[in-house]
């Protein structure tokens, strides 16, 4: 025991005069100037390799001497921990075209972002494309550090067959009572065996699929945190944990999880998805498609949900950041945006999305009301510790509303203490 | 060796055949599963529909990834791992359980201690270390050098050399043989069985592994074949249309090549001229 | 001179390479690893101007306070206790019969092997599928099965954790009992066989101490694979659930420490970890390696 206390010391001293030797910062300046060859990454998500393809393609076809080259990052959970360790090893690419805006605080506190508010016309550019939206993608420091890209809006989806089956009526849905009771007869008449299966297991980003949308709903488009004080804990909050309760309770909600898409193999009635499940979805399941529920009956056009949303950003690693903005603006374009909605079917995250791409809509009736929906909706808090935030939130939310271990409001108000304290930090 | 009465011979081997079915079952159920067009979660499930077999989810597989370039990625990346393993593992398992020298029981020490370690916590700063401060990203080097020397290897190695008597390596030191001559003469033919199972053991490792072939490498045509299964796998979960079929059959192709070189190399594992080499 | 490098220092030269090895890519980042623990460290960018404060004993206290941190310690401790003994027990057992001129040997071995190799995402799909409520298991148990079902039960997820790990570690314990087996010598076995012991006799008198080494290696790296237990939790219960009822210390680091970005907290779970299973190995080694 003492040999390796011995040894354990010779190597922690090592190890510190190693963490102290960094160097200071570079010349950033030069660095916004320079042009030159980069590389970006893409997500291996077959459709969006496609598209990336066709425009580095076509963008290297015209720049010759800032050639860009594409790679591909894992779509799944393990993304973040790949860009965390490239950041810190300093071999990050240049563009990453799938950042998630909840593990956009993270790379900034790791100074590895580069503000965009360091290219000329940048702001305006962002909110020319966004909107009023672009505001929620702001961070702290009053900067921005990602260029809004794509939204995935996510609304419920429903088994026509299955719902005819229970003898329950598609177009209501719209309350937390009918929503309930058409889930009981869905349960009751074993049409299938769950009326909604969201994934009821522990990691920080599921309450992006089950309590966030309807709390964006029922709230008109509040975050779970803003000015630093969560706000989950009013009457909207309660109500909409009370209602997922419910399901639980009266297991018309598994709590257990489904391996595999439970929705596509019948398994429950209804989902939570975006408008990138219409692919997988299509010839399988004849489904439709409407807002959450809120408690009390609102108009369709009133009701927000959960973005779901990738954007770009760049990396301090880059050493070319002229072409990197100039990277930028050409995916972002108009055309390469149209060509986005049609090879992926996500939402570029654009003022009027029907508008812009009238010919598109006509021919895709179904994802029309998903570019409706896009207007509205919010995103993650862009604050600090945001991923702790969302895992102190989960922690209570699966303890109460899952599993019925304590009362939902008393557990969010516990969260609710906890969460402010770590919105202060 | 004495051989049981007929009645134990049976009980005993009713009892394996029991133990074998509860063991492959799971994975019976994996080649069945991964066999279905529609996926059937009900017990039905478990027996093949003959209405309801396709190989789509083999032949999708064979079509987004390159398998041949991707099995010598792990062939070069394992290869590396299993040549440093035994031989410079080997060396140090040795020396461990046979040779008395200073600093042994540190080196012991240690090599427990980073058994013990949780990659999990070593990850990114060893990340760090060999991209920034070796240069290794984006090659094999890279790829193999934390796994180069296996512990958990070296430590089976040490077992085995220390369960050998005594009186063998006395009778050859008198014989006037050095160490090398010893271990190599002597020693590792002795424990050919536990060479193997070392071999094996320190192959499941960087054949299975995931993350760190798949942090070092970003290009496609460097990634070992589990990096890119667990890259058709969340590629298509989603989309194929038997997603739980897709993931099924992803992990046969991966399990295959283990399984046929465990079934190959499986008789070398009893050795049976132990009996008399020790006798002397 | 012998004293200063022992009986036999051509051993140092044996182990150098492995040395260095273990220096060149483990020291560092372990050394490291004890260094976060002790700042209010955060992984940043190579240039990128960070403060990082030595803060004391700060990151253990706030970890020891946590109950998260402490009921997966509790965790570890219910799946050790169930792991290493039937681990030890049952690949023993099987490796003993397997190592008799059985019939069918050859497909025996590969079965007992098959779970070990194959990657744990199927497997776990499989287990998923096998014991959910509408599972085959609890299809056999009929009114028996467990309500709620196995991987949501508060009391029943971490034992039926460990009993997956069991099942699917169990062929590579076997294999290095059956490779023991191989060095036990027969003479021992004909000479109590000419005594006359029976069959559990002679399992008692000659294999177990006659595989004594295998034994200790066999409980440490159990003890050392239950103590990393990560993947299972994190893929067969949904990230530690029911309600933290099967969180591994390992998986806690990996959300505080890579999701989260506090590398410093996940730093002080793995050092005090590291700490246990060292004096938890340490002491086995004791109990089984004494002459």
């Amino acid at each position: 025991m003492r040999r390796i206390l011995a040894a354990a010391v010779a190597i922690a001293a090592l190890a510190s005069t190693v963490a102290c030797g960094n160097n200071g910062g570079e010349a950033t300046s030069e660095a916004n100037q320079a042009r030159g060859p980069i590389k970006v990454w893409f997500s291996n998500n077959k459709e969006e390799v496609a598209w990336g393809k066709q425009f580095v393609e076509s963008w290297n076809a015209d720049h010759p001497n800032e050639k860009v080259t594409a790679q591909e990052i894992p779509a799944g959970k393990s993304s973040e921990e790949v860009i965390g360790a490239a950041i810190t090893a300093g071999n990050a690419p240049c563009l990453i075209f799938n950042t998630a805006p909840a593990a956009v605080p993270q790379f900034q506190k790791q100074g590895g972002l580069v503000a965009l508010d360091d290219f000329e016309g940048a702001r305006q550019y962002v909110e020319e494309r966004t909107g009023e939206k672009a505001k929620q993608y702001e961070s702290p420091d009053g900067k921005l550090y990602q260029l809004t890209w794509k939204s995935n809006p996510v609304m419920i989806f429903y088994n026509k067959a299955l719902l005819k089956k229970a003898g329950a009526d598609e177009a209501n849905l719209g309350t937390y009572e009918d929503f309930l009771a058409t889930a009981r007869k869905i349960v009751s008449s074993k049409a299938a065996p769950f009326a909604i299966w969201p994934a009821p297991s522990n990691e920080f980003y599921q309450p992006w699929f089950d309590f966030y949308p309807l709390f964006a709903a029922e709230t008109g488009g509040k975050l779970l945190v803003e000015d630093g004080k969560a706000q989950f804990t009013d009457d909207a909050g309660k109500a909409v944990a009370d209602f997922w309760s419910s399901l639980y309770k009266e297991k018309l909600a598994s709590q257990e999880k489904y391996n595999g898409d439970a929705f596509a193999d019948g398994k429950a009635a209804m989902t939570i998805a975006g408008p990138w499940a219409i692919a997988s979805y299509g010839d399988k399941v004849d489904w439709g498609v409407v807002p959450v529920p809120t408690k009390t009956a609102k108009p369709a056009e009133e009701i927000f949900t959960f973005s779901d949303a990738k954007n770009i950003a760049m990396f301090s690693a880059c050493a070319n950041r002229a072409t990197a903005w100039d990277v930028l603006k050409a995916a972002t374009s108009k055309e390469q945006d149209g060509k986005l909605l049609e090879t992926t079917g996500q939402m570029p995250m654009r003022q009027g999305l029907p508008a812009a791409y009238p010919d598109y809509f006509a021919k895709n009736k179904p994802y029309e009301t998903f570019a409706a929906q896009a207007d509205r909706t919010v995103e993650v808090p862009n604050v600090a510790n945001s991923i702790e935030i969302w895992q102190a939130f989960r922690d209570a939310y699966s303890k109460s509303v899952i599993f019925g271990q304590q009362e939902p409001a008393a557990a969010l108000d516990e969260a609710a203490t906890k969460i402010d304290g770590l919105a202060k930090q | 060796m004495r051989t049981a009465s007929k009645p134990i011979r049976v009980l005993q081997f009713v009892a394996l055949l029991l133990g074998a079915v509860l063991f492959l079952f799971p994975f019976y159920y994996m080649i069945v599963g991964s066999l279905q067009a529609e996926p059937e979660s009900s017990p039905a499930g478990a027996f093949p529909d003959p209405g309801n077999i396709t190989f789509g989810n083999y032949r999708e597989i064979h079509g987004a990834i390159d398998l041949v370039s991707s099995l010598i990625n792990s062939g070069i990346f394992t290869g590396g791992v299993i040549l440093g393993t035994i031989t410079l593992g080997l060396l140090a398992g040795y020396a461990l359980a046979r040779l008395e020298f200073r600093g042994r029981g540190a080196v012991f020490n240690t090599m427990l201690l980073i058994q013990i370690v949780p990659f999990q916590l070593l990850t990114v700063p060893l990340y760090v270390l060999i991209v920034r401060d070796y240069g290794l990203a984006d090659s094999y080097l890279g790829m193999i050098l934390p796994f180069a020397i296996n512990s958990t290897a070296v430590f089976v190695f040490r077992q085995y050399f220390l369960q050998l008597p005594r009186e063998l390596f006395e009778a050859a030191h008198i014989d006037g043989a050095n160490e090398v001559q010893i271990l190599l003469r002597i020693a590792v033919p002795l424990v050919k069985p536990a060479l193997l199972t070392a071999v094996l053991l320190t192959f499941i490792g960087p054949w299975n592994e995931f993350l760190w072939p798949f942090l070092i490498t970003k290009e496609a045509d460097m990634q070992p074949l589990a990096v890119s299964l667990a890259n058709y796998i969340s590629n298509v979960s989603s989309r194929a249309a038997n997603p739980f079929g897709a993931i099924l059959a992803g992990s046969c192709v991966l399990a295959a090549p283990a399984v046929a070189l465990f079934v190959a190399l499986q008789r070398h594992f009893v050795s049976t001229n132990l009996g008399s080499s020790v006798k002397g | 001179m012998t004293r200063l490098l022992g009986k036999q220092p051509v051993g140092a030269l044996f182990v150098a390479p492995y040395v260095i090895f273990l220096a060149a890519v483990f020291a560092f980042p372990l050394g490291f690893a004890v260094y976060m623990s002790f700042h209010d460290y955060f992984f940043a960018a190579p240039g990128a101007i960070v403060d990082r404060p030595f803060v004391g004993f700060a990151n253990y206290a706030a970890v020891l306070s946590d109950a998260a941190v402490r009921q997966s310690f509790v965790n570890i401790a219910v799946f050790l206790v169930i792991n290493v003994p039937l681990t030890v027990a049952l690949s023993l057992v099987l490796a003993t019969a397997l190592n008799k001129a059985v019939r069918a040997r050859t497909f025996f071995r590969v079965s007992y092997y098959v779970p070990y190799i194959t990657a744990s995402v199927a497997v776990v799909g499989v287990w998923l599928f096998l014991f959910n409520s509408n599972g085959l298991v609890n299809a056999i148990l009929g009114p028996l099965a467990p309500d709620p079902s196995w991987l949501v039960n508060e009391t029943l997820a971490m034992p039926t954790v460990a009993i997956y790990v069991t099942w699917k570690q169990l062929g590579f314990f076997i294999l290095l009992y059956l490779a023991a087996l191989q060095n036990v010598p027969k003479e021992l076995y004909e000479s109590a066989a000419v005594d006359g012991a029976g069959r559990f006799g002679t399992f008692w008198a000659v294999t177990m101490p006659g595989v004594r080494p295998a034994t200790t290696l066999v409980v440490l790296l159990a003890t050392v694979t239950g103590a990393n237990l990560f993947t299972e939790p994190y893929l067969l219960t949904g990230g530690g659930g029911p309600d933290g009822a099967s969180t591994s210390p390992v998986l806690l680091m990996y959300q505080r420490g890579i999701e989260q970005g506090n590398p410093d907290v996940a730093s002080a779970i793995g050092v005090i970890l590291v700490v246990g299973a060292l004096l938890v190995a340490l002491i086995q080694r004791r109990l089984l390696e004494r002459d």
